[in-house]
């Protein structure tokens, strides 16, 4: 029902309207974004990716969860594009090399500062922001109030950088000066499910599920519980079940574990026998 | 002969405070006179100080400059001084430019007929005798040039018709030239006694403009720098003192810029403690190279605003001490707590971090991920933290349930106790085991073996997935 007076003006300032944006609608990026490596969160993410030149909270309640998991894909490839260091400020343990190197982000790109005040962890951030090289800064601030978020936020605006804050999950229903807020929650088999508290969008209700770990480690994991499900008596049911062929050879395998381990596994062999 | 006589006048003090007292001395600048005169070196060999004025034979130089219009323009756009204003003067000799910048400063129109019809005041060395001249009816360096040689000079002394000679150019003039020192090295006294470091940096701010005017002169990049202080006090609470305190400040890079050495200083001295008032400072520069410059880029992502990288890493270290900015080094071992050192960031950055090209790293990213490395949490517990046995499970935020492994290790045989290898062999088994409330996580046994028997299994916490 829109009136027609109207509408024409409007269609006179077509070209304006992308700097308009609609509170019903995902914000379109106006700034960089780099992607992070997981299309179900680029989905969800004004732009497509993390946005660079602004801070970005993740908010959970053990400050070393899902961390690498989630961002080292958009890390790799940001050491890739400028070719500085990735600084971590205040980590909570220290981060392991080999493991980070096999992701994608080389050993020689990691700086590692290690400090225990809060207003010195500030002060470093603040610093990392101010220079050209680096590449992106991880910062652990669980005392950050939201002033010193504030001027982090400003400090981040002047830099083309991404920053990654980490605080607990205790915060969740405070006011951040954060561009996108993400709570992080491990969730079963595996996954983690990521809220999005904050983005230029709708609000978004249901959580995002991302795997929690690293596709080699699901693989093995996955190919080490098959082994131990083979293995093992008590799932000898679902296998015979699922597989016709070599029953028998499966049952006397099963008969024999049966009788070394007797008595702990009363109720598998219910199961098997019916 | 073509000199330009200058002086610095600081831009607040009002037109009237100079008429008033002409022939003060020149007013307190942030800069020392000495690098003032090397400032003036970058535009003639010839500089030196005369009375309160810097002055510059410049007849060999103007065509170099285009001119002297735009050598004056390019000293006014160059004045190192801030917040002041340059009066540039120029004159036949250095004496008649001296003269004119004396009866500018006063006001008054010089005369026409130069140099017999300046007024007498403004030769220095008729000061002393202007009321005996005076009263013989001398008022302008002409009537006194015109007065016989040698009842003159005995008279008055011989410095007097020298200087007359030397302001008509009958006689060559000497000036003690200023040159550059190979070292750069000045004292000041402070305005005050200084209690604590951090009041010492305001001189040494001073002390740093001039360091940089040495640099630019000389055209070298200052690597390290020495500040001194001497300590007014030779005993302080029954100790006896040191005559001097000092701290050293390097950078990995030859610098011209002060602001990061400024940065620098500021937070040494924040750590230092005065051992009693200072009143002297002193900055010497202990290792410099050639300034070689630096070639600008017009490409965009070359031109990121910004401080250098080794700017960062000075300025983290020097506030939160070197031990604490590491950087890893990848190192061979089969152990986890052996493949990689942290060392401090600070003596690394002489070589800049490479970044790999882009069509390289995504090769080596596929080949990376082939390796067993992949299978490494990211988190490192560098001290194994030994795990609780409940009902012979181990037992880290829950019971752990082991999904993979083991993954057998037997390494270190070859260090010795009381080596950096470190105490025992390591014989584990690695596991990859679940916490109900942690995760993943690495977890090892230490396997009993020939050479290190222990009775029961130790189960140690490494690696966190998470």
């Amino acid at each position: 029902m829109g009136l027609p007076s109207v509408s024409s003006p409007f269609a006179s300032f077509a070209s304006a309207r992308h700097n308009v944006w609609r509170g019903d609608e995902l914000g379109v990026a106006d700034m960089p974004v780099m992607g992070t490596g997981h299309a179900a969160l680029d989905a969800e993410l004004p732009g497509g990716g993390w946005p660079v030149g602004a801070m970005t909270e993740l908010l959970q309640d053990r400050p070393e969860a899902h961390v690498w998991q989630l961002l080292l894909p958009a890390l790799a490839q940001a050491v890739d594009a400028r070719g500085g260091p990735v600084v971590l400020i205040g980590a909570p343990h220290e981060p392991f090399g080999p493991s980070l190197a096999a992701a994608g982000l080389p050993t020689e790109c990691l700086m590692w500062i290690r400090s225990e005040a809060s207003a010195a962890r500030l002060w470093a951030c603040q610093q990392a922001l101010r220079c050209a090289d680096v590449a992106a800064v991880l910062a652990w601030l669980p005392q950050a109030r939201v002033g010193e978020l504030r001027r982090l936020q400003l400090a981040a605006a002047q830099h083309e950088g991404l920053l990654f804050v980490m605080r607990p999950a205790s915060v969740a229903q405070s006011a951040s000066p954060a561009r996108l807020r993400l709570q992080v929650v491990s969730a079963e088999a595996g996954r983690m499910d990521v809220h999005l508290l904050k983005r230029r969008g709708p609000p978004l209700t249901q959580a995002l599920s991302l795997p929690a770990r690293s596709g080699r480690m699901s693989a093995l994991l996955a190919a080490s519980q098959w082994r131990r499900q083979r293995s093992r008596p008590q799932d000898i049911g679902e296998i015979a079940a699922t597989q016709d062929a070599a029953k028998g050879a499966t049952v006397v395998r099963l008969d024999l574990r049966l009788r070394r381990e007797e008595g702990r596994h009363a109720v598998d062999r219910l199961a098997v026998a019916a | 002969m073509q000199w330009i006589a200058l002086r610095w006048q600081p831009e607040s003090e009002d037109k009237a405070g100079a008429e008033a007292e002409p022939a003060k001395a020149a007013p307190v600048l942030p800069m020392s006179l000495e690098a003032l005169g090397w400032w003036a070196l970058q535009f003639t060999p010839r500089v030196a100080w005369l009375d309160e004025a810097l002055v510059l034979e410049v007849s060999a130089c103007e065509r170099l400059w285009g001119g002297q219009q735009p050598l004056m323009r390019l000293m006014t756009a160059w004045n190192p001084v801030p917040h002041s204003r340059i009066q540039k003067v120029q004159g036949a000799t250095s004496l008649v430019a001296l003269a004119r910048m004396r009866l500018f400063a006063l006001g008054q129109q010089p005369p026409a007929d130069i140099p017999a019809g300046l007024p007498l005041h403004t030769l220095t060395a008729a000061r002393d005798h202007l009321d005996v001249l005076a009263r013989m009816g001398c008022r302008t360096w002409g009537d006194v040039a015109a007065l016989p040689r040698g009842g003159l000079s005995r008279r008055f002394g011989a410095a007097l018709r020298e200087a007359l000679d030397m302001a008509w150019g009958l006689r060559p003039e000497r000036h003690a030239w200023l040159t550059l020192p190979d070292v750069f090295e000045q004292k000041l006294e402070l305005p005050a006694l200084a209690e604590n470091a951090h009041e010492l940096m305001w001189s040494a701010n001073r002390l740093l403009a001039a360091l940089q005017v040495w640099l630019r002169a000389r055209q070298r990049g200052v690597l390290a720098l020495e500040l001194e202080w001497t300590l007014d006090l030779r005993r302080y609470n029954g100790v006896d003192l040191p005559p001097h305190q000092s701290i050293a400040v390097r950078t990995a890079e030859p610098t011209q810029d002060m602001a990061h050495l400024r940065r620098l200083m500021s937070e040494r001295l924040a750590l230092t403690k005065l051992a009693a008032p200072a009143s002297w400072l002193r900055l010497r520069s202990v290792d410099t190279t050639p300034w070689a410059g630096a070639s600008t880029s017009f490409l965009p992502e070359d031109n990121r605003k910004g401080d250098k990288l080794h700017e960062l890493v000075e300025r983290l270290s020097a506030r939160l001490g070197p031990r604490e900015v590491l950087v890893p080094a990848a190192q061979a071992d089969h152990r986890a707590e052996g493949m990689q050192g942290w060392r401090p960031a600070l003596r690394k950055v002489g070589a800049p971090m490479k970044p790999v090209t882009s069509a390289k790293s995504a090769k080596a990213t596929v080949t990376a991920t082939q390796r067993p490395d992949a299978l490494f949490p990211p988190w490192l517990l560098r001290e194994p933290l030994p795990l609780e046995v409940r009902d012979g499970h181990p037992w880290y935020q829950g019971r752990l349930q082991r999904l993979t492994g083991p993954q057998k290790l037997e390494a270190g045989w070859w260090g010795d106790n009381g080596g950096d290898e470190g105490g025992h062999p390591a014989v584990r088994d690695y596991y990859v085991a679940e916490s109900p409330e942690a995760g993943l996580v690495w977890v090892f046994r230490e396997r009993p073996s020939g050479c290190f028997v222990s009775d029961e299994a130790r189960w140690f916490l490494q690696g966190l997935y998470a």
